[in-house]
């Protein structure tokens, strides 16, 4: 089993290395062994040779950076995606994938145009808030944080419903993409490791293409009563 | 007219807010709702310091203060802390004369960094301090470069800036600028080649994010850095701590001035050297900051020694969702001399608002804490789950954590005849639920 963790030290805002380190943990109790690559801007990944790719959140300037080195995997990351393997792109990383990234100066940056959507930044207040999400493949919510300072516009397959706070614009109903196995969300911070239910799907999504890995999951204890916790002052806090 | 009944209604809702032990920046409020450009009809006093950066404002302002004040002169400054521009409002409403002239020699001004654009629309400081730009409430902030870009809208070209060099984002203010004054640390002790810590704000270089090279850090990414490809470095420092030794709690300014320390942690001796900067600039000689400075112990003092039973104990307060903050304070248990068990608080993540991010304890390192000298480790709070699972990736050593939610029964648990001191790691917000459950000394 091979994991890349990409922009490992560029894209690392809000302690989002720690879903890879959720996953990893998975790993070990399932007894399944694997690497992981840690690489970043200038080096060469050979896309296809992995099993999951991770990407986070960066500052807007980094965002524009990687941007520009990310172009070269586009052909790369199409095939991936289509292959169902599982990528797993949180905060702005994903909204390279789109059309067009407008920043607060009005400039337009292409993106990788994978996608129809088109994001639109501002300088002027950051667009941040705890949220409770809905997806119809999870049966518990998803709970989390949105820290960003952008719209994003025209996403056609939503990844979650949004039950409280922020969603793709303003008062969207929905937030964030999924195509097969990409899950690309603005939730930031280890959602992996404050959503356990979320780990074990992602887990099995990624079993599926890999022989031997039966995901063990019982040993989540801490993480499944810290999950449960912030669902109740989440919901509590929403229904005030 | 208006400037005058302005000024006496801000005077008059200080004095009463006093009384009444209200906050500082309810009057600056009103005052600004009655005349929104106040501040600009004030006559203020020629030296018109700022203070602002996510850590260490309030200890760097308080020393400065302090320094001024013995040296026989005159300084007006936001000692409560209000740091916004209706506090800072306060301040100056409340230390001038009806005329609208501040009596003071010097005005110093702590200012939030992300909130400074305001204030200083209509006052231009004649200095302006930088400590340091760290991860710090990102869930309001959003991230560093976030914040540098708020500081730097506050900026006026002709004030003169007192930036730390060893921060590289900070560092950035003074790109091109040959008017700085640059403070920051020497070769110490216990610099690293190597960082240490889990995320390197300094990997890349934020003048034009090519890759950057350090040759020591001093601790997380403030140290001695150099971008090879567009030349941005650490500058030259005019005030430098030469020497620390933090065993012994003493340190060096420019080989010559030695101060003791109270408390023992590099953190706190970049506020001070802040402190030593200003008031030499202010015209104090060395001597006497070093006097001053000497073994001063913060009114803002953040370390309580309480009495648990037959138990005697430390608390550090540290800030949540500010992993640089909290690193030194860990630092502080790990690197005492004697045994000690550690309690650790996430309760509420902020006394000022309610948010469930508890993100930022994937940024804190908290594999300090796996030192021999401590023994038992017990998370306690609303988040003591999420305590519990950061420490199981971390390097600490299973057998000596313990995860009890309720913060009496965590007490009780470590009312026992164990001979260790305790230290308790916990936030403003949550620090009053264990101090009444203990003897404060």
């Amino acid at each position: 089993m091979k994991i890349l963790h990409l922009y490992h030290d560029i894209m690392n805002l809000y302690g989002e290395y720690a879903n890879v380190s959720a996953l990893e943990r998975m790993l070990e109790k399932s007894g399944v062994k694997f690497t992981t690559d840690k690489l970043t801007l200038f080096d060469n990944a050979d896309l296809g040779d992995y099993d999951f790719i991770y990407i986070g959140s960066g500052t807007e300037k980094n965002q524009k950076l990687v941007l520009e080195d990310f172009r070269k995997y586009k052909d790369f990351l199409v095939e991936y995606i289509n292959s169902g393997k599982v990528i797993l792109m949180t905060g702005n990383s994903f909204e390279m994938l789109g059309k067009t990234i407008t920043d607060a100066d009005g400039k337009v940056y292409d993106g990788l145009g994978i996608y129809d959507f088109t994001v639109t930044e501002q300088n002027k207040r950051r667009i941040t808030g705890d949220i409770v999400y809905t997806a119809d493949f999870l049966t518990k919510p998803i709970v989390g944080f949105v820290n960003k300072c952008s719209e994003i516009k025209g996403i056609e397959n939503h990844l979650f419903t949004v039950n409280h706070g922020l969603g793709d614009f303003e008062n969207a109903k929905t937030e964030g993409l999924r195509n097969k196995n990409l899950f690309a969300t603005h939730v930031t911070g280890p959602i992996m490791i404050k959503n356990p239910h979320f780990l074990e799907y992602i887990a099995l999504q990624i079993s599926k293409n890999t022989d031997g890995f039966k995901p063990c999951t019982d040993y989540l204890d801490y993480e499944r009563a810290g999950y449960e916790i912030t669902l109740g002052e989440l919901t509590k806090r929403f229904e005030e | 007219m208006k400037k005058l009944f302005t000024i006496i209604v801000c005077k008059v809702l200080k004095f009463v807010g006093g009384l009444l032990g209200k906050g500082s920046s309810l009057p600056g409020q009103i005052a600004l709702k009655l005349c929104p450009d106040i501040l600009g009809q004030i006559e203020l006093p020629k030296y018109i310091v700022a203070v602002t950066g996510s850590n260490g404002k309030t200890s760097t302002v308080e020393m400065i203060a302090h320094i001024l004040c013995e040296s026989g002169k005159k300084v007006a400054w936001n000692k409560e802390g209000s740091n916004q521009i209706e506090g800072v409002t306060t301040l100056i409403l409340g230390s001038c004369t009806l005329s609208g002239k501040v009596k003071a020699d010097i005005l110093l001004i702590e200012s939030d960094e992300r909130f400074a654009k305001y204030t200083f629309k209509y006052i231009t400081p004649t200095h302006y301090v930088i400590t340091n730009l760290y991860r710090d409430q990102l869930t309001r902030n959003g991230h560093p470069e976030w914040v540098y870009n708020a500081v730097k809208e506050s900026i006026h070209p002709e004030t003169q800036l007192i930036l730390n060099a060893d921060d590289p984002l900070v560092s950035c203010f003074g790109y091109g600028k040959d008017n700085v004054v640059w403070f920051g640390a020497g070769n110490l002790p216990t610099d690293t080649k190597e960082f240490v810590g889990v995320y390197n704000d300094g990997a890349y270089c934020p003048h034009c994010k090519s890759p950057m090279t350090y040759s020591s850090y001093h601790y997380d990414h403030i140290g001695v850095y150099e971008c090879k490809n567009c030349g941005f470095k650490r500058q030259d420092t005019s005030y430098t701590v030469t020497s620390a030794d933090l065993e012994k709690g003493e340190i060096t300014i420019n080989d010559k001035y030695k101060i003791e320390l109270t408390l023992k942690s590099l953190y706190n001796v970049y506020n001070l050297l802040a402190a030593f900067t200003v008031a030499s600039i202010a015209g104090v000689d060395g001597d006497t900051i070093a006097k001053s400075l000497s073994n001063y112990v913060l009114k803002n003092f953040r370390v309580v020694t309480f009495t648990l039973g037959n138990r005697k104990g430390t608390l550090v307060t540290s800030k949540h969702e500010n992993s640089i903050s909290y690193n030194q304070s860990l630092k502080l248990a790990a690197s005492d001399k004697e045994k000690c068990d550690v309690l650790i608080i996430v309760d509420a993540v902020s006394r000022k608002y309610f948010t469930s991010d508890v993100s930022w304890l994937w940024d804190i390192n908290f594999d300090i804490l796996k030192s021999d000298n401590v023994k038992n480790i017990v998370l306690a709070g609303t988040y003591c789950n999420d305590l519990a699972t950061r420490f199981s990736f971390s390097k600490v050593d299973k057998s000596k954590i313990k995860v009890i939610k309720d913060i009496e029964e965590a007490v009780d648990y470590l009312n026992n005849d164990s001979k260790e001191k305790i230290y308790v790691i916990t936030c403003f917000s949550d620090k009053g639920k264990f101090l009444e459950k203990v003897k404060v000394d």
